[in-house]
């Protein structure tokens, strides 16, 4: 039997991969995910396992190549989006993303910012990452990119106090702002998140490899 | 002896850089080199799939391996060492040599006071 999921996740990052290995857990094996959109078919409980890695920080072909090596170690592996981007037309920036990464383009590597990954459990801990100075630079490049999130969400915000900005009366511009403050809050909390992570490993790592 | 120049010029070798290089004085495959450093260590050190490629990209780039084949079908791509890689290899081996010796001497030294 199949099941459709919409869920919308702040945490893009540790929150998805929790939820889809409760998912597994349960008996749900991930088909398809889409948008906010996740479909899952019945399987044994607890015979799969999630893990998530963020790719949007990279540009499209090295994302691409990525995901071919994972396939190779025999994992199953889906594209989905994270929705923090800013669009124009057809072209979109991404501030916290390193040098190609950038720019991405739809086809392309927009809406493919994340890979889920899937693999038969088998006791062995499902880690990407097992090296420490991998692990910091992980979630440095993950809280970078919640970082950019939140700043835009301000900068939103400073601009609707420009004189003339809109013919919107003000009380509606207010609700505007509070949404948007509410939003960027909501950001914020795994910004702060990814930052202790790192601040915590790196800390470890002035002792340990 | 290691002095601390060495340290920072010529580097003692990451854990994960010095097995990768290991796992391919023979051709060897991503899945592979994973099997190889799991095996030898006897389950000590297992390897993250994210962990290694960054690793396998940082020595191509280094020149330490090289890809074997020109397979751009990265799921059979495989590797081997290169001279410079085997030179750093044979240099981790010194160094990681000269700790065991001051080391045991120092703690074999301690027990018999």
């Amino acid at each position: 039997m199949r099941k459709t999921v919409f869920k919308y996740f702040f945490d893009f990052f540790d929150g998805q991969r929790i939820w889809l290995n409760s998912m597994a857990k349960r008996g749900y094996r991930l088909q398809k995910c889409w948008n906010m959109a996740y479909t899952f078919e019945e399987c044994r409980p607890d015979e799969y396992e999630y893990a998530v890695e963020y790719v949007g920080a990279q540009s499209y072909s090295r994302a691409k190549d990525y995901r071919g090596y994972l396939e190779g170690m025999g994992f199953r592996t889906f594209t989905k989006n994270i929705n923090l981007n800013i669009s124009l037309g057809k072209v979109r920036w991404r501030p916290y993303a390193k040098g190609m990464g950038q720019i991405a383009a739809s086809p392309g590597g927009f809406n493919k910012e994340l890979l889920i990954l899937e693999k038969k459990k088998d006791g062995e801990p499902f880690e990407l990452h097992t090296d420490l100075k991998d692990k910091i630079n992980t979630y440095k490049t993950i809280r970078c990119t919640y970082t950019w999130a939140v700043l835009l969400l301000l900068c939103m915000i400073v601009m609707t106090f420009i004189p003339g900005f809109s013919s919107v009366p003000e009380h509606v511009l207010w609700v505007l702002r509070i949404i948007i403050a509410i939003i960027a809050l909501l950001f914020l909390i795994p910004t702060v998140k990814y930052f202790t992570l790192a601040g915590q490993l790196k800390k470890e790592s002035r002792t340990f490899e | 002896m290691i002095s601390i120049r060495d340290n920072i010029i010529g580097g003692a070798l990451t854990e994960t850089t010095f097995l990768v290089l290991l796992a391919v004085y023979k051709p060897n495959h991503g899945y592979g080199i994973l099997q190889f450093i799991k095996r030898e260590t006897n389950g000590r050190v297992i390897l993250g799939a994210g962990t290694l490629y960054g690793a396998i990209n940082t020595l191509l780039k280094k020149e330490w391996i090289a890809p074997l084949n020109d397979e751009s079908d990265s799921k059979k791509k495989e590797y081997i060492i290169t001279d410079a890689g085997k030179e750093k290899a044979e240099n981790e081996l010194k160094r990681l040599g000269d700790v065991w010796r001051l080391a045991a001497a120092i703690m074999e030294g301690s027990k018999g006071e």
